[in-house]
């Protein structure tokens, strides 16, 4: 239901002022509306691409802040580390959402399968911050990689015999 | 790095403060139990003299022990000590005014002079060689102490090896002159010394056929010169100290005789200078005994006549004179045989007390005899004393001190020492104090656990009417407003048990035992080889209860037990007051040997077999007629069974009922026993098992399976074992995740062994220590030590994988000093990090035991230690500190993170940083922070016990050994309870002002918000 309200909010925005489209559509061929429709489903491609990639061109700024916020397991190391552990999942929930304004006008807005190449792109670089904040998590110790981080929950049962000294 | 570490240090230094001192810790110094063989170590009263007049006094004593000790006569009190070395006997002492001499070692090798009231070190000198010196037996045969005959400042006559004789000064113990008797290899063996203003007489015996022959020489106490030399014509068979040497101070003109017991008759020999006397005999009866009392200076004695009376004989001008018989002291079944004993009072006037058991009235009874009363004519006053023989045996020695405050009254202090070992002090018919000395010897103790307190409300019965039942509620309701302020006070001002108060309970209290809130309070039963079984408060060290043995069908012969094992049967948490068995063997006086069990209540005392009344003697049940081998606790199906092996390695089971010996027969097949076999010098370890079937005895008969021989050069000296706490933690987590898992087989036995002790000494000898597989023989760990003199000093202790052992190492050549070791080694499963065998639970049939990785260090120990042990808690999480009791008599704790084996050579890395590993360095710090027993002397410490509380953090040690010594320690700290500065009151008074602000900010806000809804 918000999902169709927040699509009804831009498909049926009132023009900017001066920028009837009725004069623009009376005015101009049907071949110019042609080409300005194709430019303009080139332009939300493009975007799309940009928004795709967005999370990859601010992995050196994360890297960055990471080296920045040191080893230890403080608040800002903490808190740098949630947000990039949490931000792939939230843009992959929200996904469709994202890319429905690029949309091509062919295709329905909310599906999955529009702009499956920006998407399959997005998915892969919503992936590498993960795989930085998991490597941060790694290198600060917060990743039960080794036997000892599993040693609390082994168990032995009793000795076959019983030793009398 | 130096920075570190000492940030690190100041980090783990944990003092006790000043408000924990006496509160959570006790010291209990006692003397030991007082050493009867011979008159000259015997308890004895001595009165000193102080600066102002008055007087004060002292009963001194030698222990067995081997400690010189003295006791204010007024509260039992510990005046001073002074503990000898293990291989310095004490022999005998005397004392004079200020000083007491004490001659000790072998052949009396070392003589030291103490201050009487302080007991001040004056001097000590060492006359001989303690390898020079005669063993005589019994041990103070050949050495006498005497003081000579000036009025004041006696020099001190010392005969050592029975045939030298010196006279020191009083005052430094310089030698003026010696005198050896010329022909040392004759059979004249010197014992007895009397010094009068003219001549120093010595009284030997000379070894004849079939008797001995008594032998006098004669010297000049100025020079030492020698007067003359005999032999008197006398046989005397029996007891070689028997001859007594009489003379009078109160009468100096008296001569002085020598008296002694020749075929039922009393011979005297008047001593002169030239010995040109002849002897004489005391006519009128047969006597079976002459008993010096201690009063020979004053020239009495006792003489048992052959029917069992006694009689006093005294020295005078014309002779010695029968001068007193006591009545009623011949030898009757209503009555026990009298001990003498004599004594003087302030004014120098000597008394002979006789005390005897009547078993008719179950009353001890004392007559004491003051000769100069009575215009002259004796005079005996009698008393009986309620004596507890159920509480302490029966008395073995008596002290007597006596005053004479008018005419015709006697007043009577006795000092009595009874086979329990205790020391009393009675005045007349009143008991002024008791000594337990027999707790400086416990062989075995244990801490048990106390029962919670029963708070909630029971009904006694099942079927209660209602009426009842509220009037019962009613009455129990009574306390609830206490309850109530109580709650609120504590609630508020957090006011909880704190861990750093005292957990001893109000004085005056018929309360039950109960614990405390962590744990802190336990009972520590504690058997001694005096035959006494006590109950301890941990608390404060007050005796809760004590139990005299009984000896079954020895008591008609006679006998003691010495206690051998003690096992927790059942704990608070089987549900039911904690018990505990002892295994003792007894060794009956006619040479048979009994192994017995004593089981009790650990609470109360109480016999738990319902043999014996608890105001009676504890009875035992003999449950191996014949010597143990070993004796085992085995936890079964049903509860705690204990097993005895006897010499035929049959296996006896404690309780012997149904239910024990079915849960036993289910596990009997997986029981695997190491046991110390073969002849002494060569003992093995041999592993036995026990077969399903019985033999037709009804037993099951243990069987060997194989044997663990130790080349010929090595026997065994100790096995140790792992204590049976949990394990927190199968491995240890190193800095890069991965882990090194602990070897924690548990069939693992620690042996040391040492060259045998009937071998001759050799340079070449060596100590040696194992880690063997109890349940297959095969030797995990082994390490050689070097051997000082053919000892193995060596201490060690087991805990999880952990062991720690201690030495002496006398090598020394290129950097290389002599000095104490301590070795700290860990054991790992597999051959590197993450090799995971699951040893806990292994198969002793698994190829993988021997899968060991091992990783050990040597650090160098400040000093050498009697004994140590590693801390223990409920759970294993606390780390484990090591306990030690020092050769300075401290307990002293070395924390785990100095001795860790894996300590890095060089700066430790980032990951070694974050296991806290510090660098290595050779030197243990030896922390005066660390010395848990503060400025108390803690003697002679035989074991250190450590239980758990509670708390997991903390652990209790009780020191036992002449001392006993109780504390607690935490050696991660109390990370489990609020610090001491917590401030609960503000916090308290944080939320409720925070409360306060919400209540008035609300209404406010609410009004606010309505307001702007209205004007928006």
């Amino acid at each position: 239901m918000s999902t169709s309200m927040e699509v009804s909010k831009w498909r049926h925005l009132p023009p900017p002022p001066g920028f009837a489209s009725a004069v623009t559509s009376s005015k101009a061929s049907s071949k110019s509306v042609a080409t300005a429709t194709a430019s303009y489903e080139e332009l939300k491609t493009k975007r799309a691409w940009d928004l795709a990639f967005s999370p990859a061109k601010s992995l050196p700024m994360q890297a960055f802040m990471l080296y920045m916020s040191g080893g230890g397991v403080q608040i800002f190391s903490m808190g740098i580390v949630f947000m990039l552990l949490s931000s792939p999942f939230k843009n992959l929930a929200s996904i469709n959402t994202a890319f429905a304004p690029f949309a091509p006008a062919s295709s329905s807005p909310k599906s999955l399968n529009t702009l499956p190449l920006q998407k399959i792109a997005y998915v892969i670089c919503n992936l590498l911050t993960l795989a930085l904040g998991l490597w941060k998590c790694r290198s600060m110790g917060l990743l039960p990689m080794g036997t000892g981080d599993w040693l609390a929950f082994e168990t032995r049962g009793q000795p076959p015999e019983i030793l009398l000294v | 790095m130096r920075l570190f570490t000492l940030c690190l240090l100041a980090a783990c230094a944990r003092a006790l403060h000043s408000y924990e001192v006496g509160v959570t810790d006790w010291h209990k110094p006692f003397a030991g139990v007082p050493l009867l063989l011979s008159e000259s170590t015997s308890p004895v009263f001595h009165r000193s003299k102080h600066q102002d007049g008055q007087s004060s006094s002292m009963i001194l004593s030698a222990t067995q022990s081997n400690v010189l000790a003295a006791y204010h006569s007024v509260n039992g009190s510990l005046a001073w000590r002074h503990l000898f070395e293990d291989e310095d006997n004490i022999l005998a002492f005397r004392k004079d005014k200020d000083v007491v001499a004490a001659l000790s070692g072998p052949g009396g090798a070392y003589f030291r002079i103490f201050d009487s009231t302080a007991g001040h070190l004056l001097s000590e000198t060492r006359l001989h060689d303690p390898t020079a010196g005669l063993l005589q037996e019994p041990g103070s045969l050949g050495i006498a102490v005497a003081f000579g005959s000036e009025e004041k400042e006696k020099d001190i006559f010392v005969l050592t090896n029975g045939h030298t004789l010196r006279r020191l000064s009083r005052r430094t113990g310089e030698v003026s002159w010696g005198w050896t008797a010329p022909d040392q290899t004759s059979s004249v063996i010197y014992s007895k010394i009397l010094v009068t203003p003219s001549t120093v007489y010595l009284l030997g015996l000379t070894k004849s056929f079939a008797s001995y022959t008594l032998h006098i020489t004669s010297l000049s106490p100025e020079t030492g010169e020698l007067i003359d030399s005999g032999d008197i014509p006398s046989r005397i068979t029996s007891g070689l100290s028997e001859p007594l040497v009489l003379s009078d101070v109160k009468q100096p003109e008296t001569n002085p005789q020598i008296v002694w017991l020749e075929e039922g008759a009393i011979k005297a020999f008047p001593l002169t200078p030239g010995l040109k006397s002849k002897s004489s005999v005391v006519k009128g009866a047969v006597y079976k005994n002459i008993e010096d009392v201690g009063l020979s200076e004053y020239g009495q004695f006792v003489a048992i006549k052959d029917d069992g009376s006694g009689r006093v004989i005294k020295l005078t001008p014309e002779g010695l004179k029968v001068i007193w018989e006591f009545s009623d002291s011949a030898t009757s079944p209503q009555r026990t045989g009298s001990i003498y004993s004599g004594g003087i009072d302030v004014d120098g006037f000597p008394y002979i007390a006789r005390v005897f058991w009547m078993h008719t009235l179950k009353l001890a009874s004392a007559h004491v005899f003051a000769a100069h009363l009575a215009e002259g004519k004796g005079l005996v006053t009698g008393f009986t004393f309620p004596f507890k023989t159920g509480e302490h045996g029966i008395i073995t020695h008596v002290a007597v001190e006596a005053a004479n405050p008018e005419p015709y009254r006697v007043l009577a202090r006795l000092a009595l020492t009874t086979s329990t070992g205790a020391v009393q002090m009675w005045q007349q018919d009143q008991l002024q104090w008791t000594r337990e000395e027999g707790l400086a010897d416990i062989p075995v103790a244990e801490l048990v656990e106390l029962p919670e307190r029963k708070i909630a409300s029971h009904s006694e019965s099942d079927q209660e009417t209602f009426g009842a039942r509220v009037a019962r509620q009613l009455l129990d309701a009574q306390d609830f407003p206490q309850y109530a302020v109580n709650f609120i006070r504590r609630f508020v001002t957090g006011s909880y048990a704190s861990v750093s108060s005292s957990v001893a309970p109000p004085a005056n209290t018929t309360e039950p035992l109960s614990r405390d809130a962590f744990g802190f309070r336990k009972v520590i039963v504690a058997a001694t080889s005096h035959g006494k079984l006590y109950g301890i408060d941990s608390a404060n060290g007050e005796i809760l209860w004590s139990r005299v043995f009984g000896l079954g069908w020895a008591a008609q012969v006679g006998g003691h037990i010495i206690p051998a094992k003690m096992f927790v049967t059942r704990t608070v948490n089987d549900g039911d007051s904690p018990q505990v068995v002892l295994v003792t063997q007894r060794k009956a006086n006619n040479g048979l040997v009994d192994t017995v069990l004593f089981h009790v209540d650990a609470l109360t005392g109480d016999d738990a077999r319902d043999k014996s009344q608890s105001v009676d003697v504890l009875q035992g049940e003999d449950i191996v007629s014949g010597p143990l081998v070993e004796a085992f606790l085995l936890r079964t199906a049903s509860g705690r069974a204990v097993v005895c092996l006897d010499e035929f390695l049959q296996v006896n089971v404690y309780p012997n009922d149904d239910e024990t010996m079915q849960a036993l027969e289910k596990i009997l097949p997986s029981v695997r026993i190491p046991l110390r076999t073969g002849p002494p010098g060569q003992r093995r370890l041999t592993g036995h098992q026990i077969p399903k079937t019985v033999e037709f005895t009804g037993k099951h008969i243990a069987y060997p399976t194989w044997s663990l021989p130790f080349p010929p050069s090595e026997d065994i000296r100790a096995i140790f074992v792992r204590p049976s706490d949990p394990v927190a933690s199968f491995g240890k987590v190193l800095g890069n995740r991965t882990t090194l898992y602990k070897y924690l087989n548990p069939n693992l036995v620690g042996v040391v062994t040492g060259p045998p002790s009937t071998a001759p000494l050799s340079e070449s000898s060596t100590c040696s220590i194992y880690l063997v597989d109890g349940a297959k023989g095969t030797v995990i760990y082994h390490a050689v030590l070097p051997s000082v003199a053919g000892a193995c000093d060596v201490k060690a202790a087991l805990v999880e994988n952990w062991l720690v052992y201690h030495y002496y190492d006398n090598e020394v050549g290129v950097n290389h000093a002599k000095g104490y070791r301590v070795v700290s080694v860990e054991l790992y499963e597999g051959y590197g990090v993450d090799d995971k065998r699951r040893s806990s639970e292994m198969s002793s049939l698994s190829n993988e035991t021997t899968a060991v990785s091992v990783y050990e260090q040597a650090y160098i120990f400040p000093r050498g230690i009697r004994t140590l042990t590693p801390t223990s808690t409920s759970y294993g999480i606390s780390v484990k500190d090591i306990i030690v009791a020092n050769e300075n008599n401290q307990i002293q704790s070395f924390p785990r993170r100095f001795l860790d084996p894996r300590r890095p050579k060089q700066k430790p890395t980032a990951e070694e940083a974050e296991e806290w590993l510090i660098q290595y360095d050779p030197v243990l710090p030896d922390d005066p922070k660390r010395v848990l027993s503060r400025n108390y002397q803690v003697a002679k410490t035989r074991r250190i016990i450590t239980s758990p509380a509670l708390l997991e953090s903390t652990s209790l040690v009780f020191a036992y050994g002449l001392d006993l010594f109780f504390t607690r320690v935490a050696p991660s700290n109390t990370f489990d309870v609020l610090s001491e500065s917590f401030n609960k009151a503000q916090l308290m008074i944080t939320i409720a002002g925070l409360a306060l602000a919400i209540a008035i900010v609300k209404p406010i806000v609410a009004r606010k918000r309505l307001r702007e809804r209205w004007y928006n």
